[in-house]
């Protein structure tokens, strides 16, 4: 297990350091230069010339990247290009309400998607198709709604025609109640589009399971259908379960920019499109590595937790 | 002549027998994917007429029918500025077909090309190949993209290579474990004993085996590629307006997603029955070409 973990956390070390590399670099190959694509039609001539000497621009490239290695090293990650704020106080406070939006999903999906799943597989195992067809269907549909309509869709029926939710207002952990309140509604968006994933693979690898011989001698001592679920299909299905939910967490990223800027939630996807929109690549460039790290970890832990739950991985 | 009357075709078919020929392609009979034919079609011919529809133009104001219901003249309602939702949905279709297509054709082209070499060849390329792969699936696909269209800039050929670079990794790693398990099969090792050259055992023997379920991937990266252009319009990273696309026309009603519910949310459905269609087009072939899931 020691080795296997250190084999992976060398692997994983390795593309960080590329993803740092590769962003650093493509960044750079913006046509003109940063400093003149930040500015825009807003600066010429001296005023753009300090800019770039400020950026570090009239550096040597590759001084440049050594200098953004070591700051990365001490975890300065600058500042934002208008307003001056130092980018890593704002990821701060941002990253904890995308977390929150996360793993409420990963909880509420696996709420949700497990005995849904089980329940399909339990029902096309005994053959009574209907319920099954429909809840695959249903599924299916559910998995390919694009995640920014559902968010408006949900925002139209449950926030402005029914009020149960509230469609703005302050999100932070100063005030928990209205955190949850307003992060209820992306968060359920979110948690349509995996439930369905997460309920199909739970369906699949619980109907494998139930026609496995142990199952039928599990019957045969006499045990309930209950008990041989619980025992037997829910047991050998967690496996592809929690690998699903790691590999969904991309998946989990891609929406969680689209419910924060749909639903104003101030979360690192609103940094991100908020930094786009004003040219700050040094904030553009420190957020996508950021999800790109957090992505790599939750894999890197997802396969580790794999390795750990079943017993016929010998290390 | 008994050699004709056994033979011969008839020189004109009947419109009927035409028809009968293909009710019996395998793409109609297959229940899933005549279900996805059924549900792709109308939208496809509908956007294909659309010029010649009695529609107002999709780029056409008319502030006198602003936020109208949707009615028989604007089947889907039209906006503030009193263009027909309906009439830019059509375009839309368009623009989301071409950006499917596109990023479906180079990530089967650049994973066919690179996942060969990577899988076939192995040593150095394979190394360097597969660093580069995971590298780039280390990234979320629609963060990557977003990373890509900030630099890149907004429009059509960004978008479509945003989204193929965010693809193409994933069609590189398909092929190459494809082409790795057919490497050791009797038949390459057959092409070996009469001395074959690499070169017609790739394009040969390894290539046509492996166009099956690259070509089902494709048809499932074409509809992800719908909904990820749709998503970065909807950001503003996409097409921009005026030009429409299913993503932006969705993003103009959100303003007035309370007075004009319209707006956003039939774009919306159009973008789902894409999707669904596409996916059960690729199940339908899935079947079709894998043997093993015949009845």
């Amino acid at each position: 297990m020691i080795d296997y973990s250190l084999k992976k956390l060398v692997q994983l070390v390795i593309t960080t350091f590329g993803v740092v590399t590769l962003v650093f670099f493509t960044l750079r190959l913006i046509p003109g230069d940063a400093a003149s694509a930040m500015a825009g039609d807003t600066l010429s001539g001296d005023a753009l010339e300090a800019l770039r000497e400020q950026m570090g621009l009239n550096e040597p490239l590759f001084r440049q990247y050594l200098d953004y290695l070591s700051s990365l090293a001490r975890f300065d990650l600058g500042e934002t290009i208008t307003t001056r704020i130092p980018i890593s106080e704002l990821l701060l406070k941002a990253v904890p309400i995308t977390m929150t939006i996360a793993v409420s999903t990963i909880v509420l999906t696996v709420l949700i998607a497990i005995p849904l799943g089980t329940l399909a597989a339990f029902m096309a195992h005994k053959g009574r198709k209907t319920l099954d067809n429909f809840l695959t269907g249903t599924a299916m549909i559910l998995d390919l709604m694009p995640s920014f309509w559902t968010a408006l869709v949900f925002l139209l029926l449950f926030s402005l025609t029914l009020g149960w939710f509230p469609a703005s207002g302050m999100v932070s952990w100063d005030d928990p109640w209205a955190l949850m309140q307003r992060i209820a509604l992306p968060v359920l968006v979110l948690s349509v589009t995996q439930v369905a994933t997460m309920a199909r693979i739970t369906r699949t690898s619980v109907l494998e399971i139930l026609s496995e011989d142990y199952v039928r001698t599990a019957r045969s001592m006499g045990w309930s259908e209950l008990r041989v679920l619980f025992r037997h299909a829910l047991k050998n299905a967690a496996l592809p379960i929690v690998t699903v939910i790691g590999l969904s967490f991309g998946n989990l990223l891609n929406g969680t920019v689209i419910v924060e800027f749909i639903f104003t939630v101030p979360g690192v996807g609103n940094l991100l499109i908020t930094g786009i929109n004003s040219r700050d690549y040094q904030m553009v460039q420190t957020l996508i590595v950021f999800y790109a790290l957090l992505f790599v970890t939750i894999n890197f832990a997802t396969d580790l937790v794999y390795r750990s739950l079943d017993p016929r991985v010998k290390f | 002549m008994f050699q004709k009357t056994l033979y011969a075709r008839p020189q004109h078919r009947s419109f009927r027998a035409a028809l009968a020929g293909l009710m019996r392609n395998p793409l109609v009979t297959n229940k899933k994917s005549r279900l996805g034919l059924i549900i792709l079609l109308p939208i496809l011919a509908l956007a294909a007429i659309a010029p010649i529809l009695p529609i107002q133009a999709p780029l056409e104001t008319n502030l006198f029918a602003s936020l109208e219901k949707p009615s028989i003249f604007h089947p889907f309602g039209t906006d503030k500025m009193g263009r027909d939702i309906f009439s830019r949905t059509l375009a839309g279709i368009k623009v989301s077909l071409i950006v499917g297509l596109s990023v479906a054709a180079i990530a089967l082209g650049m994973g066919l090309l690179l996942g060969t070499l990577a899988g076939f060849f192995g040593g150095l390329i394979d190394r360097v190949v597969m660093t580069v792969v995971d590298i780039f699936l280390a990234f979320p696909s629609l963060l990557l993209a977003i990373g890509l269209v900030a630099i890149l800039g907004t429009g059509l050929i960004p978008v479509i290579l945003a989204i193929s670079l965010a693809d193409v990794p994933r069609f590189i790693r398909l092929q190459r474990s494809l082409v790795l398990s057919l490497r050791t099969r009797a038949f390459i090792d057959a092409a070996r004993t009469v001395q074959a050259s690499q070169f017609w055992m790739v394009t040969r023997h390894i290539v046509p085996n492996t166009l099956a379920p690259m070509l089902v991937a494709a048809s499932i990266a074409a509809a992800n590629a719908i909904l990820i252009e749709a998503s970065l319009s909807f950001l503003g990273l996409g097409i921009m307006p005026p030009e429409p696309s299913l993503g932006n026309v969705i993003r103009d009603g959100q303003l007035y997603l309370e007075h004009a519910w319209w707006i956003s949310t039939l774009p919306g459905v159009v973008i789902l029955l894409i999707a669904v269609s596409l996916h059960f087009l690729s199940d339908g072939v899935r079947e079709l070409l894998d043997p093993r899931s015949r009845k």
